[in-house]
């Protein structure tokens, strides 16, 4: 009871008129970034990163959940109408949601979608208010070899389970790795990789790499394809921007049973809600061939609501996760924990005792952002389209103008502007030859962690390397990685083997 | 991430041709990555051979997870190299595919669209002009200031990406870098350059 008691302060405090309004602002961003072409709720996430420097830091945790969300909300309506979802985790969404636009039934897509995703985020906050305590009391005697496991854990599972290329997923880690480890080294004091060049003697910023990477390449990206790739049309949402009750009692127990499967997603790092809208999906349709008169493929309404709801659900935890272990999970995650970063707040066990203002502020601010989505997007979606009037040159020329602003605002120097440029041709390089790149952002935010964990183990325990397997929760951790490793190939075959729809 | 994109090519249109009829390296240039890994394992290499270890820094000291990360970057770079050397990226030409929404008409003039064939898969043009834009960007900014430099780079992208409006796209750039330096530096306090035009005002 006391967390409903902590979260009720956390209201308190965001439903103050400056903190309202970041999340009103946020969700607008979000869901606007979210609609246009090519851009995701990472992309969304990463531009505005820089900019959140210039507010307190409640604010700028309240406007980024806005934004995180939004962007998810946003993905889905262009998965929907346009057949080209923003962000891999949309991608469920469009097989069923466009058949459905394209069946004339684009307006209850739209709002399948949205109630998908709001009961799946508010039922994922719910969890997290009560859960994420709970898991910050039992990881507050973690030691180093916890927190490397943890962080090994991550590291595998996001370049091997979730990449669809093994070898390109631990190309992109070691990337990341190797950018972490620029910069004097905290535990000696050793100046490492920078070559007498002062300006790398802190490191390269966390900062000038999100944008780059994230930003800054995928506007490379587009610029190398836009004129080439055909696009997709956009079908017009026409009619009653509302579910009928039957359709209501048809989708509600694929929201929940999505939800069910995202909901454990968010705290396996696993590389965000990809994999269970997947699963979500292909639950749907397991279920659906049983029944009498079976809808998939022809825009059924569970296919669409199954996914959503998961998508944000494993949203939804996922922050949990990150604010009481401080472990991310997807690369959005990964920009949130850099920005906590930042502001000297270090996600984890403590945050909870350290921080608890900001902590349940940012919670309750969850369940505004959910309810402000669902107003803005339920009646409004069709609206939010009208974005993709924007010309394409105006668009992605804007967005470049950003990414220099947000990275000369943060630094002030031009070397810092060059490094964006060089990494953004990284960024560009990797995304022309298929390398994801969350590995990279979750190698480089976890490096530090990683490196200074296995070090202090092998001090503490004079070079023992059985320090690792020391204690029930590392194998734990260990076990569930193999398992993990295993179900996921397990799926891989088996996915090959039933391409018959 | 968002590599995966649902429409693969049902039927490609364009003939690929074998790989020799078009130059040996022609679907081989992701050796560029298997280039990039080796190069980078090398600076993490040399950084560790020539690192100055302060005395007395508990072992394992602060070359052991970098010389990992390089050990782990050449690995993959060779195998990398093997993987593109032998199976060179074919060379997919954008289709409809049977579940995109278009009529037949749309689908004729994609593939006929798809039977030019680029001699690169990236539109170099529109990549070099946003690149060219953000190095003099970079560059000039202290000297320009915030409004003139980002209203040129705004102007190299929109051009690079296909807008021909030049005098329209130029206005437009002014207008938004104007208005981003009322709002965050004005506003909300970033430090933006004022250059050139600082002095005027």
């Amino acid at each position: 009871m006391e967390s409903i008691m902590n979260l009720m302060d956390g209201f308190g405090s965001a439903l103050s008129p400056m903190n309202l309004l970041w999340v009103i602002v946020g969700c607008l961003l979000g869901t606007a970034v979210g609609v246009l072409p090519g851009l995701g709720s990472s992309m969304a996430v990463a531009l505005l990163l820089p900019m959140t420097f210039a507010l307190d830091p409640t604010g700028a945790f309240i406007m980024f959940a806005g934004v995180y969300f939004g962007g998810l909300f946003g993905d889905s309506t262009m998965a929907i109408l346009m057949n080209t979802p923003g962000q891999a985790s949309a991608i469920a969404s469009t097989f069923e949601g466009h058949r459905m636009a394209k069946a004339g039934r684009a307006p209850q897509a739209l709002a399948t979608a949205a109630i998908g995703a709001f009961i799946g985020g508010m039922i994922g906050s719910i969890v997290v208010v009560f859960l994420a305590p709970a898991l910050a009391d039992f990881s507050a005697n973690f030691g180093p070899q916890e927190f490397f496991a943890l962080a090994l854990f991550a590291f595998v599972a996001t370049s091997s389970v979730v990449a669809d290329s093994i070898l390109k997923g631990l190309c992109s880690l070691i990337i990341g790795l190797g950018i972490a480890v620029v910069g004097i080294d905290q535990t000696s004091g050793a100046e490492r990789f920078s070559f007498g060049v002062p300006q790398l003697f802190d490191g390269i910023s966390l900062v000038t790499v999100t944008v780059a990477i994230l930003a800054l390449g995928e506007v490379f990206h587009i610029a190398s394809r836009v004129r080439r790739d055909p696009t997709n049309r956009v079908i017009q949402a026409k009619g009653r921007p509302f579910l009928s009750g039957r359709e209501f009692r048809e989708a509600l127990p694929a929201w929940l049973r999505g939800t069910g499967i995202g909901l454990p997603f968010g705290v396996i790092p696993a590389g965000g809600a990809d994999v269970p809208t997947f699963v979500a999906y292909g639950l749907e349709r397991q279920l659906d061939r049983r029944r009498r008169k079976p809808q998939f493929g022809k825009g059924a309404i569970r296919g669409l609501a199954a996914p959503e709801a998961a998508g944000n659900a494993t949203t939804g935890t996922a922050m949990g996760a990150l604010l009481s272990l401080g472990l991310p999970i997807s690369a959005t995650a990964a920009i949130m924990l850099a920005a906590f970063e930042q502001y000297g707040l270090q996600p984890g066990p403590l945050m909870f005792d350290r921080s608890p203002d900001l902590v349940w502020a940012l919670l309750a601010s969850f369940f505004i952002a959910m309810i402000v989505l669902l107003i803005l997007n339920l009646p409004f979606a069709p609206l939010w389209a009208k974005l993709l009037a924007i010309p394409r040159p105006y668009l992605y020329a804007g967005i470049t103008v950003f990414c220099g602003m947000g990275v000369y605002a943060t630094s002030g120097s031009t070397f810092d502007l060059l490094m964006l440029l060089g990494i953004g041709l990284l960024g560009f390089a990797l995304r022309r030859f298929g390398v994801p790149l969350a590995p990279l952002m979750i190698g480089m935010v976890l490096g530090p962690l990683f490196e200074t964990s296995m070090r202090d183990a092998l001090a503490s325990s004079n070079q023992s390397y059985g320090v690792f397997v020391d204690g029930p929760i590392p194998v734990a951790i260990y076990t569930l990685l193999a398992l993990s490793l295993v179900i996921s190939i397990v799926g891989r075959v088996r996915s090959t083997a039933r391409k018959d729809t | 991430m968002s590599q995966s994109q649902p429409t693969a090519p049902s039927h490609p249109v364009g003939d690929a041709g074998p790989a020799t009829a078009r130059g040996w390296w022609h679907g081989r240039s992701g050796l560029f990555l298997a280039a990039f890994m080796a190069a980078f394992s090398t600076y993490l290499l040399v950084g560790v051979l020539t690192m100055a270890v302060p005395d007395g820094a508990d072992a394992p000291g602060p070359q052991f997870v970098p010389l990992i990360i390089a050990v782990a970057g050449y690995i993959l770079a060779a195998l990398l190299a093997v993987h593109y050397i032998r199976t060179p990226e074919p060379a997919v030409t954008p289709t409809f595919t049977a579940e995109d929404d278009a009529t037949d008409e749309e689908r004729r003039a994609a593939e006929a669209a798809a039977t030019v064939q680029y001699r690169t898969f990236s539109d170099w043009y529109a990549v070099g002009w946003s690149v060219a834009g953000f190095l003099a960007f970079a560059l000039l900014l202290n000297v320009l200031g915030w409004i003139l430099g980002a209203a040129l780079l705004f102007w190299c992208v929109a051009h690079g990406i296909g807008s021909r409006r030049h005098l329209f796209d130029a206005s437009l750039g002014l207008l938004l870098s104007s208005f981003i330096y009322l709002a965050f530096d004005v506003g909300l306090g970033l430090s933006l350059p004022s250059g050139l035009l600082g002095g005027v005002f």
